[in-house]
């Protein structure tokens, strides 16, 4: 009578711990919490905007931010990076996630041509952006091409390289970066697969996770990130 | 009777060892950020009072890296002693555990000062500063903004800087972010300190 009691309850014990292992695997397989990886850290910096006043990495802290490269002397169609942050820009409100939360977002375009791309040049195109799309625009760069190159090279992981013809080669870029200053998402430029499209559901993954980070969901996320449930 | 006691007894054993077994690997809730980034994090080489410090010198240990100035008023010494206090509240785990401070203003910080400064706080801290390139660089890729508002070095000023302290594992990749340990959104010691209990003791 005893053995078959104890039996019983080591079946139930055995059950247990099956349908936790296998809340842990179907977790991990159908991940139903998806979030954007934390790459690594934002770089720390300051440069100048196109009102001519500092805009630093601290001061967009609490905002999504989108950053690319560019410069206004790009002959066109320079990889279609204004109209590929503009097409973002666009659409964001009709990303549902991003509708429900009021989450502060901003574009930053970085001119990779202090020389030429002063805050007069960039104004123009700060203010069309603007206009465009009725989202936050920053132009910025900095003066100093040294100060540049490390913000953009080395804390960016950006390439480019000034040729003597006056052009810049680089690798044009996309880079989101949450609230607290990490990056969650990189982006090449792509003719195959939609980049812009890619991006705006990356902001829905992310807006999602932002509203959610809080109580016993924020465990769930964590998990996420534990398991590496990284959205596609 | 007796059988039924003798299973209510193991079963309040097995019951008592699942709770504790939950509570020991209870999933910990941490106060930092924590990252899994795929690749290692800049690995600087800066000079201290003994000479020069890479990051990897520290493969094995964990680093708290933290960036300030020993001119700084209020953020630098409020950081550095609740960093201590971790310390304290880590006791020997605090062995695995290396904190450093660099420095956002290496023109009025030399290896001594940082030295003398860092050990007001805790004897195994260590101070590093560098050139003015090497500082931007190492600041830049952790995320430190920092900025000279206004003054000299004569007539004195202060550093505008991140004061997030990061947390670097054993084998060299960013772990854990710390937001600041003052103001309303700030961390306390306690927390910051039971992230790294929960880290150094796995």
């Amino acid at each position: 009578m005893s053995s078959r009691r104890v039996s019983l309850f080591w079946y139930v014990a055995y059950a247990v711990i099956g349908a936790v292992f296998l809340g842990a695997v179907a977790f991990k397989v159908f991940q139903p919490v998806q979030v954007l990886p934390r790459v690594r850290l934002a770089p720390g910096f300051q440069m100048v905007d196109h009102r001519g006043t500092p805009l630093s990495s601290e001061a967009l802290r609490g905002q999504v931010v989108l950053f690319t490269f560019w410069y206004s002397h790009c002959p066109d169609p320079c990889f279609d990076i204004l109209p590929t942050m503009e097409y973002v820009a666009r659409h964001l409100d009709q990303v549902p996630e991003m509708r429900q939360a009021t989450i502060p977002v901003a574009f930053v375009v970085v001119s990779l041509d202090p020389a030429r791309d002063t805050p007069e040049v960039l104004q123009a195109y700060a203010r069309e952006m603007k206009a465009r799309t009725g989202k936050t625009w920053y132009f910025v760069t900095h003066p100093d091409p040294e100060v540049l190159k490390t913000y953009v090279g080395a804390g960016f992981q950006v390439y480019y390289e000034p040729q003597p013809d006056g052009t810049i080669r680089f690798d044009p870029r996309y880079i989101l970066v949450d609230g607290w200053g990490i990056i969650r998402g990189e982006y090449k430029y792509e003719t195959v697969v939609s980049t812009r499209d890619r991006i705006l559901r990356h902001f829905g993954v992310l807006a999602r996770e932002i509203q959610n980070s809080r109580g016993a969901a924020k465990l769930a996320y964590e998990a996420a990130h534990l398991f590496l449930c990284y959205a596609p | 009777m007796q059988r039924s006691w003798k299973f209510l007894a193991l079963l309040v054993v097995v019951l008592a060892a699942g709770g504790w077994l939950f509570w020991r690997f209870r999933p910990h809730r941490f106060a930092g950020t924590v990252l899994q980034s795929p690749e290692p994090a800049y690995d600087f080489e800066l000079t201290s009072a003994e000479g020069p410090v890479r990051l990897s010198d520290f493969r094995g240990k964990w680093v708290l890296l933290f960036f300030g100035y020993t001119h700084c008023p209020d953020v630098c010494p409020t950081t550095l002693a609740d960093l201590a206090r971790v310390m304290d509240l880590l006791g020997r785990d605090g062995e695995k555990l290396q904190v450093i401070m660099i420095s956002v203003d290496p023109k009025r910080d030399t290896p001594e000062r940082m030295a003398e400064y860092v050990r007001y706080f805790h004897p195994s801290f260590i101070g590093l500063t560098g050139t003015e390139e090497d500082i931007r660089e190492v600041a830049t890729r952790y995320g430190i903004f920092y900025n000279y508002p206004q003054g000299t070095p004569e007539s004195g000023y202060i550093v505008e800087h991140t004061a997030s302290t990061l947390l670097i594992n054993p084998e060299g990749y960013l772990k854990v972010i710390f937001p600041p340990t003052f103001g309303p959104d700030g961390i306390t010691p306690e927390q910051m300190a039971a992230d790294l209990k929960y880290l150094l003791r796995r």
